[in-house]
């Protein structure tokens, strides 16, 4: 093991790039501060070191940490990344940062009640009015609204950066619905998992007492004072860049994880739908903006949303947290005037500095912009997210005019920054350690007329040496945020985050479970049966396929044939191999297997179950556990590696298709023990047996309804058991040449066998009468009727009656219309438990009216 | 001369739907030359919840839910509203209203008063009215001068828009762009006032958007039919030192005693009549209609019924 001192790592550390670094200083001696931390990092030596980062790089795909980019070429859920070097600040300097965040908050929290209440900072002409009208920020419909809570601003986020006079600057306030706290935690455990040597002899302050006061502001700030106030989480979905995040502190915090359409405005209140009927919502903990939470009284296009929900903000029945319409503080504008507005309400200085900033509605401040644009970076006051920020030295003299004109065409909407170099931090790379420049998040949550502090934060690190923007989106890393004191002290035993928690129990049991997550979990359910029904089908036909090479039989090109029409039937994706374009089809069957598999687009395809599955999956990631995660996504990359050219390669699509059957097989297994009825388990189930046994029928309808000849007739049942993977137990159980009747017996009939339709139904039936009643009466509910209708018909079959064959000798007619009810059954099984369990109410729709005809 | 005014709205569902939200903004307003004497809002159903507010601009919107299913949704609201035009400041009396010119207007609005700070923000971009295009500023260029007063540059452009627009209700929608109604030259009376509002505030005027009612009259000789009024819409301008100044583009007259305002809005988006989420699927049809009478006041009916 190579063993270096901490000096050699910087050896050439400032090679390519110089700057104002947080340890290593100009004499090239370090920062005392970061002394014992990187110490304890060099006694690792570099080889043990990049294993780590390996290990964590590991740890934390396995914890399936991700973030999402819209419109991301790489598709959803790109892995987080977490340099293993943590950032760190001494307790001194950090009490300073606190006093500020807590100053800053309060102000803004001032700022806030005055823009929605008084006016008093437009009126008085200490802010210019335009920062705040032309803001898409402000909302008017919020004007006026009043809460109980003393406060408004319940959780306020900044971005610091240390800035060439060695303080921390603002760079940015956050308060729609900052993000980042939970990647702080999960960063926290992972870097305590992966290398705890680097906390030897280091006292790092912990989060843990920070989620406590969040944890008691969204109990403390329900409006009834309740004992066990409902608390949801309300999340855009997973196409969100942090939904991870929402999942994440969803299960953290113990808060049911909600979507726009799980919740409903009655009665002036709001509620959650679940499966036994809806329940009052008394906080919402949201992290969908601004104007998407109300499509009613904000954005009309919005399904994110809850309709109605701004009004029942005003009847104080419910507290969403941060208040609707506090995005308006995001504004850069504000930052000129910060320090006349934190003297006008507080009488006090700011402590935290900010950037020399320059608002263009002012004449004097807009000639000036104008004339050192080059030396500035330009962002509009509403939208300070990275595209819409310019550096204007990068910019050539054409968009530099475009940029100007825009300007001068609404100079109120626009601010301008002096550019400032923040400071770097060491970064882990292969080989040695590079310096890379570094923002820290910082969070505030309201408590007690003050504001808690996270000690520490979530550290952004850029992606180039050179890169001046910093963001998640484009491909930076993360870092651990440490606040240490100097008091010698071992690690101290690690704290669990556990705290007395009377409200999360409230929430569970089956009853409770909210209706978007029991449709989902139900919707996975029906499309894993599918997948494998699908795949275990198509590879039996493939099977099929090459024997029939090898032996050359003629009845093996006519049931071929059979068996390629029920492909098409099973998976409805038609005409395939019916109808006129049959011959084509037979020609070259590998073709439309290929679609069959792996056509996306179209609906019934193996591709096209897989990527509904997905879906659903995402939408529940609080629920899996990590092993479900890893195998998923073992599955995941198997299909998308696949080689397209491959496609119509029968040994190879068996081979993927082995595969692909082995770990779904292996994920259903996991599901059910890793899941509890109470969380929604029973609708998975529900929904896995109503997809297996309406495919069973449509196999058994495709293969059986048409008599045929004894050599076919014995190709087909072999083939319909094979892909039933029933072969070996019908030898078990009759121990005889393959004979409809006893096939029929086996696959539909037999009462014991798991893989029946008629066990299959009765397991449906027995699920179905567990899922919570919604009155007190005796009286069956339509889906009880309708689960019962489809057992009744197959307890009242028989065997040799289904077996029969009609005058014509070629149709099992009664075979037919038999399973043909059974199927619409469950069909309106389905329908019926969709609207009671998880319609509780209807698709949304704006009433759009043109009412002035005149 | 006092109004009694009817103005109902209906929906017909072709599917019930299970529930619905709403806002109603259709209450009169009153200020000097306004008074709303009586004021009645009917739901049918009745609905589950009802709130009224004052919203941002001092309208006062009615909340309502319908919380069980329906086919069919009538919300009706009376009024009676007492007009007296002369008691408002006299627009074409005020020296200071007719003469103030457009660079004195763009001078004045620097002041930071209350007023003023009000007025601006009608300056800014709105839902239906943001990014003001070079061809609006264009057709508003044609009639604002630096030195020409603000009044009669604003009165040609109203009567510019009366007599180069075509009215025609089959044309657009509410979410029809300023742009197009510009480009197309036809609409209805929300089109006209939002393309005046736009103009207006292309040359650095504060404008806002009025929502109201119309009193027709019908013609010589014939009876007053039922319900053929209608719903209305026009703008209004900030003039400094003077205040705001309606104009009805569609009918080319300064609004006097034949129209009642409603509400005061950045564009119609502030201030629909009539808006809702609705949880259902399949169509529905709406039909309005507006009867505006004049209301013989009580002295008078006394002595008829004394005759």
């Amino acid at each position: 093991m190579t063993k270096l001192p901490v000096t050699a790592f910087f050896k050439n550390y400032f090679k390519d790039f110089k700057n104002y670094d947080e340890v290593l200083k100009s004499d090239m001696s370090i920062n005392p501060k970061w002394e014992k931390l990187l110490t304890n990092f060099s006694d690792l030596g570099i080889d043990e070191l990049n294993k780590r980062q390996d290990d964590l790089d590991w740890l934390l795909s396995e914890n399936g940490v991700t973030y999402n980019v819209y419109n991301d070429p790489k598709g959803l859920n790109r892995p987080w990344n977490l340099n293993l070097i943590p950032f760190v600040i001494n307790a001194d300097e950090w009490k300073t940062v606190e006093k500020g965040l807590q100053q800053r908050a309060k102000l803004l929290d001032l700022v806030l009640k005055d823009i929605y209440g008084k006016q008093e900072l437009v009126k008085n002409g200490i802010v210019p009015s335009e920062i705040i009208f032309a803001h898409r920020g402000f909302l008017r419909p919020c004007h006026q609204i009043q809460y109980k809570i003393a406060q408004h601003l319940l959780i306020y986020s900044a971005d610091l950066a240390r800035g060439p006079d060695g303080r921390m600057w603002v760079v940015n306030d956050r308060a729609e619905a900052p993000s980042g706290m939970g990647y702080a935690l999960e960063n926290r455990f992972s870097i305590q998992q992966v290398v705890p040597d680097f906390f030897k002899e280091i006292n790092v302050k912990q989060p843990f007492g920070f989620f406590k006061d969040l944890n008691d502001l969204l109990v403390n700030s329900a409006t009834q004072n309740k004992e066990n106030p409902t608390i949801v989480i309300l999340t855009p979905g997973p196409h969100n860049e942090t939904y991870f995040e929402h999942a994440y502190l969803s299960s953290f915090l113990g808060y049911p994880l909600v979507k726009g359409n799980d919740l409903v405005v009655r009665e002036d209140k709001v509620w959650i739908k679940t499966l036994k009927g809806l329940i009052q919502v008394d906080v919402i903990y949201r992290r969908v903006d601004d104007a998407y939470t109300d499509p009613l009284e904000l954005k009309g296009d919005s399904y994110l949303g809850v309709t109605g929900l701004l009004n029942v903000v005003r009847q104080k029945n419910v507290v969403v947290m941060n208040p609707i319409g506090s995005g308006v503080l995001e504004n850069p504008g504000l930052i000129p005037f910060m320090n006349s507005v934190c003297k006008y309400f507080l009488e006090e200085e700011l402590i935290l500095p900010q950037i020399a900033s320059w608002w263009c509605g002012q004449e004097k401040e807009l000639e000036f912009v104008l004339e050192n644009i080059k030396k500035l970076v330009v962002k509009p006051i509403d939208n300070t997210h990275r595209e819409h920020i310019y550096f204007c030295e990068f910019l050539t003299d054409d968009e530099i005019e475009a940029l100007k004109k825009e300007i001068l065409a609404k100079p109120f909407r626009y601010v301008a920054q002096e550019k400032i170099s923040f400071s770097t931090a060491p970064n882990l790379t292969k080989k040695h350690l590079e310096p890379r420049k570094v923002m820290c998040r910082t969070f505030a949550v309201a408590k007690e007329n003050s504001y808690s502090i996270m000690p520490g934060g979530l550290v952004r690190v850029a992606a180039e040496k050179e890169e001046l923007k910093l963001s998640s989106q484009k491909g930076g890393t993360s870092k651990d945020f440490w606040v240490t004191n100097d008091l010698k002290s071992s690690l101290k035993k690690r704290k669990r985050y556990h705290w007395h928690h009377s409200v999360s129990n409230s929430f569970a049991g089956i009853e409770n479970l909210p209706s978007n997550t029991a449709e989902n979990l139900f919707w996975s359910g029906r499309y894993l049966a599918r997948t494998l029904v699908t795949a275990r089908y198509v590879r039996m036909v493939l099977n099929q396929m090459s024997d029939a090479e090898f032996n050359k039989r003629e009845s093996d090109q006519e049931s071929l044939h059979i068996l390629y029409q029920s492909i098409t039937h099973l998976t409805s994706i038609f005409p395939g191999f019916t109808g006129k374009n049959k011959e084509n089809a037979f020609k070259n069957p590998l073709k439309e297997i290929a679609t069959v598999l792996f056509d996306k687009t179209q609906i019934g395809s193996l591709a096209h179950a897989l990527f509904s599955f997905k879906n659903s999956y995402y939408s529940l990631r609080n629920l899996w556990s990590r092993d479900m995660w890893r195998v998923y996504d073992m599955l995941q990359k198997e299909w998308e590696c696949f080689d397209k050219d491959d496609h119509e390669n029968i040994p190879k699509v068996t081979k993927l298709l082995d595969s692909i059957i082995t770990k779904l097989i292996a994920f259903i297994g996991l599901i059910e023990e890793s899941i509890l009825v109470e969380q929604g388990l029973l609708l998975y189930f529900i929904g896995l047996q109503m997809e297996f046994a309406t495919m069973t029928i449509d196999k058994t309808r495709a293969l059986l309804s048409i008599s045929h000849h004894e050599d076919i007739e014995y190709e087909i049942l072999e083939s319909l058991l094979n892909s039933h993977e029933s072969l070996n137990i019908y030898r078990y159980s009759f121990r005889s040449y393959l004979d409809i009747q006893n096939v029929i017996q086996l696959i539909l009939l037999d009462k014991s066998y798991a893989r029946s339709l008629k066990y299959q139904l009765n397991r449906i039936s027995k699920d179905i009468f567990k899922l919570p009643k919604r009155t007190e009466t005796n009286e069956l509910t339509n889906v009880q009727k309708h689960i019962l209708k489809a057992c009744e018909i197959i307890e009242n079959t028989s065997a040799s009656a289904l077996a029969k064959v009609d005058e014509n000798k070629i149709k099992r007619a009664d075979l037919d219309s038999l399973l043909a009810s059974i199927s619409d059954a469950i069909h309106e099984t389905s329908m019926s438990l969709t609207d009671m369990y998880f319609n509780h109410s209807k698709e949304q729709k704006q009433l759009i009216n043109q009412n002035h005809t005149y | 001369m006092i109004f009694s005014l009817i103005h109902k709205t209906s929906y017909k569902y072709n599917n019930a739907i299970s529930y619905c939200h709403n806002l109603a903004i259709v209450k009169p307003r009153s200020f000097k030359g306004q008074e709303l004497l009586d004021y009645q809002l009917e739901i049918e159903p009745k609905p589950t919840t009802f709130k009224e507010n004052i919203d941002f601009f001092g309208n006062s919107v009615a909340h309502f839910s319908i919380e069980k299913q329906l086919k069919e949704l009538t919300v009706i609201a009376t009024s009676k509203v007492k007009r007296c035009y002369e008691e408002q400041n006299d627009v074409l009396q005020s020296k200071v209203c007719k003469e103030t010119t457009l660079a004195e207007a763009h001078a004045k609005l620097k002041i930071i008063t209350p007023t003023i700070i009000d007025a601006k923000q009608f300056l800014l971009d709105s839902m239906f009215i943001k990014n003001i295009s070079s061809q609006v500023h264009e057709y508003a260029a044609v009639s604002f001068q630096k030195n020409r007063s603000v009044f009669e540059a604003t009165n040609e452009l109203m009567k510019r828009i009366f007599s180069e627009f075509k009215f025609d209700s089959g044309f657009s929608t509410i979410a029809t762009p300023v742009d197009e109604v510009l480009e197309e030259k036809k609409g209805v009376c929300q089109d006209f006032a939002q393309v005046a509002i736009a103009c207006l505030r292309s040359v650095g005027l504060p404008a806002r958007y009025v929502s109201g009612y119309i009193e027709t009259l019908p013609p010589p000789g014939k009876e007053k039919l039922v319900g053929t009024d209608a719903s209305h819409a026009w703008f209004s301008v900030f003039i400094p030192n003077f205040g705001w100044v309606d104009f009805d583009p569609t009918n080319d007259q300064i609004p006097k005693n034949q129209h009642i305002t409603t509400a005061y809005g950045r564009d119609y988006y502030d201030v629909p009549p009539l808006k809702g989420v609705v949880y259902g699927s399949g169509k529905s049809t709406m039909s309005v209609s507006v009867d505006i009478r004049p209301v013989k006041n009580d002295n008078q009916q006394q002595q008829q019924q004394q005759q």
